[in-house]
């Protein structure tokens, strides 16, 4: 059976990807992609350790399917906000769309 | 007994009435406010008989009715707290009755005549309504809170009459310096009521307090000051020294109410108030009581003296009136309920009688000052008669009514006190004869001094005319109620001293040692003012300028209002600075403005943080994240 460490390792490889591509991407489609790594990268620490703690259960397992169609969810909200953003303002950076403020 | 709520009610009633309605009602309803204070008046009749019926030759079953006002448990003691509004009756009580209801029946009749034609007629009916109603009130209640209640509305009212013609400065002034300076005592009252409350058996009910500290409820040191804090309350209210000075200020008001004032409703509160917790002053160390009769005596010496040098009618008589208040206290601090009760009774009388005649002399010259008046017994005689019967009442000549009372008074404090008082006491007789007497010439007899004044006088009408007349017959006769015989004639048991009493009644006897050394001192005083003042008083002026530094010293009133002036503006108002800017530099800059500053600069800059730039936001959350995470880290290690 293969350690599971290594899946650990890998999850926060991609964690961590994930949230440089958020700190230092401007477009928000590239954002919004980054966000997904970071939740898939929770997803597989859930599986990984569903399957090597508690076998029995599928608890973990149906937090990751639970991870999957959230984030589908909020992908499609998301890059429907981007879409009125681009049509009504002709932009797609984040650091552009700063009206929410004082 | 059940009809006593009544006798402050119907007055109380009309206030209300005349408050609202009073200017719609004909003559602004001054017929609404006589009644009711004849309602009173008559009422106090089978009240008395009641208390009457109810004697069992020894002592008097109080009559006491009462309903509840307030009542809630005390959190955490598990007892209630209970206001009652009460009302209870004993002799004293009834002297009272009797004093206020017929003095303010008469002052109002005569207010009729007196106020005709001011521009707030109506008006000062309807606050001697409430002023009645108020003393009656106070003097009826059975607690000690209700007695407070009305005590502070005694004080409102004599504010609002003292300063009924507040467009003068002058009035407006003494309006503010009677309530003040009353206020300085009520404090006292107040204090002492609490105290009382505070270690007592959990009521205000006067008698259940009494009957608790002659059980010896009380740590004696601790009633002692409460009944000397309650002192300072009769000390404001009956103008006692040191706190005196609001009193002769007071005759800034329309003179029927410094009448009224004087002898009914407002200075004699503190006597009644001393004389019904009188017990209490006897439970309680003995210098409470002396501390009443040295502020007494103190009292009669020092306004006495002020009387001989003041030259206003009103003042003179004002300082008169603070002469026999200081007599009711040596009474009192002798433990002399009766020989007190009896001199506040018939000063009732003469004071009024002689405001009254002051009035009148008032209303008809349009002057107050005796050296501008005189001659004016020729074109008044009726109110000169009077008057003389008042001046000679105050003085204590046989066999008017301040004569007994008087003798009384000095029997008890020749019997109960030192030498001394005794002696202080019968010199004061002698000047209170040359004062009065000062007065009477000076008004009424001889060369007048003003042509215009006296050209200007004249008798007032009956309605002026009738109300003297009735008192000038009570101040002459009402002493007669000392004999038993006369007592009994009336339906009492005796005399006064066996109908108000503190623990057994008296005798009366006639004390002719006493009698005679009084007699021979006041008509003494009295002959003396006689030569002194008569034809153009030249033998006066001649005392006056030889003793020139001690005339300025009378005429300045001891220096005593300059002292509190110094103090108020020195000391008082100095410490108040430093509270005021106390107050505007830490509590107000620092405090409230500061914090208000705080809320706003940081919201201006923090606002700043606000980006609108997502990249910043992420940035914080990740940021935080890791912060917390090493935080969590470092604390599991």
């Amino acid at each position: 059976m293969i350690p599971i460490d290594n899946f650990l390792v890998l999850s926060a490889i991609l964690f961590s990807l994930g949230m440089y591509g958020v700190l230092v991407r401007r477009n928000a489609v590239l954002i919004l992609m980054s966000v997904e790594l970071m939740l898939q990268a929770v997803a597989i620490n859930f599986v990984a350790f569903a399957v090597y703690l508690n076998p029995e259960t599928f608890t973990g397992l149906i937090f990751g399917i639970f991870v999957i169609v959230i984030a589908a969810a909020e992908v499609g909200l998301a890059l429907a906000i981007i879409l009125r953003l681009f049509r009504n303002r002709q932009i797609s950076n984040v650091d552009e769309a700063d009206l929410m403020k004082w | 007994m059940d009809q006593a709520w009544l006798i402050p009610a119907i007055p109380a009633a009309a206030f209300a009435i005349l408050l609202i309605f009073g200017p719609y009602l004909p003559r602004k309803g001054d017929w609404l406010a006589i009644a009711a204070i004849g309602a009173s008046f008559i009422l106090v009749f089978p009240v008395l008989a009641d208390l009457l019926d109810q004697a069992d030759g020894t002592t008097y079953v109080a009559g006491e009715k009462a309903w509840e006002w307030i009542s809630f448990d005390l959190a955490g003691v598990g007892e209630k707290f209970e206001i009652e509004i009460g009302f209870y009756v004993d002799p004293i009580t009834i002297v009272m009755l009797a004093v206020v209801t017929l003095v303010a029946l008469m002052v109002q009749v005569y207010s009729i005549a007196y106020m005709k034609g001011d521009s707030r007629y109506g008006w000062y009916f309807t606050v001697m309504s409430l002023f009645a109603a108020s003393m009656l009130l106070l003097v009826l209640s059975n607690n000690l809170l209700l007695l407070y209640a009305g005590w502070e509305a005694v004080g409102f009212c004599s504010f609002l009459l003292i300063g009924f013609w507040w467009e003068k400065r002058s009035a407006a002034e003494a309006a503010k310096k009677a309530f003040i300076t009353t206020r300085i005592g009520d404090v006292g009252l107040l204090i002492g009521i609490i105290m009382l409350w505070l270690e007592g058996p959990n009521t205000f009910n006067i008698q259940e307090i009494i009957t608790f500290a002659e059980e010896g409820g009380y740590d004696n040191t601790y009633l002692t000051g409460a009944v000397l804090l309650m002192f300072m309350g009769a000390l404001g209210k009956s103008g006692q020294f040191p706190l005196h000075v609001w009193l002769p200020d007071a005759m800034e008001g329309p003179t029927p109410v410094s009448a009224l004032i004087h002898a009914a409703t407002m200075v004699v509160a503190g006597v009644y108030l001393v004389a019904r917790m009188l017990p209490l002053f006897e439970v309680a160390d003995p210098i409470a009581l002396d501390v009443v009769l040295v502020v007494g005596l103190t009292t009669v010496m020092i306004s006495a003296t002020m009387g001989l040098a003041a030259t206003d009618i009103k003042r003179v008589i004002a300082y008169s009136t603070l002469n026999s208040l200081g007599l009711m206290f040596v009474a009192l601090g002798s433990s002399a309920v009766a020989a007190a009760m009896l001199y506040l009774f018939v000063h009732g009388f003469f004071k009024a009688l002689l405001f009254l005649g002051a009035g009148s002399v008032i209303h008809a010259t349009k002057e107050q000052d005796m050296n501008r008046l005189g001659g004016l017994a020729a074109k008044m005689p009726i109110t000169a008669a009077v008057f003389a019967i008042g001046t000679l009442a105050m003085i204590g000549i046989i066999p008017l009514s301040g004569f007994w009372a008087k003798d009384e008074v000095l029997v008890f404090a020749k019997e109960e006190q030192n030498i001394i008082v005794y002696l202080v006491l019968l010199s004061s007789l002698v000047i209170t004869g040359l004062y009065m007497t000062r007065l009477f010439v000076r008004t009424f007899l001889f060369a007048p001094r003003e042509q215009a004044a006296y050209d200007h006088a004249h008798e007032g009408g009956l309605l002026i005319t009738v109300p003297l007349l009735i008192l000038g017959l009570l101040a002459t006769v009402g002493g007669f109620v000392v004999f038993d015989e006369v007592g009994e004639a009336l339906g009492f048991p005796g005399g006064f001293a066996q109908f108000v009493f503190l623990n057994e009644a008296h005798e009366f006897e006639f004390h002719l040692d006493t009698a005679i050394t009084s007699s021979v001192l006041a008509g003494g005083g009295a002959v003396a003012g006689w030569i002194l003042w008569q034809n153009k008083a030249e033998l006066a002026a001649r005392i006056r300028d030889r003793f020139a530094p001690v005339s300025t010293l009378l005429s300045n009133r001891y220096y005593i209002d300059e002292i509190y002036q110094f103090v108020i503006d020195r000391i008082v108002l100095g410490l108040g600075s430093i509270i005021a800017w106390f107050d505007r530099v830490v509590v107000n800059d620092g405090g409230v403005d500061g914090s208000a500053k705080l809320g706003y600069f940081t919201g201006f800059e923090a606002k700043f943080l606000q980006t609108g730039r997502l990249p910043n936001y992420a940035l914080a959350i990740v940021v935080g994240i890791l912060v917390l995470s090493i935080a969590m880290l470092v604390t599991q290690v």
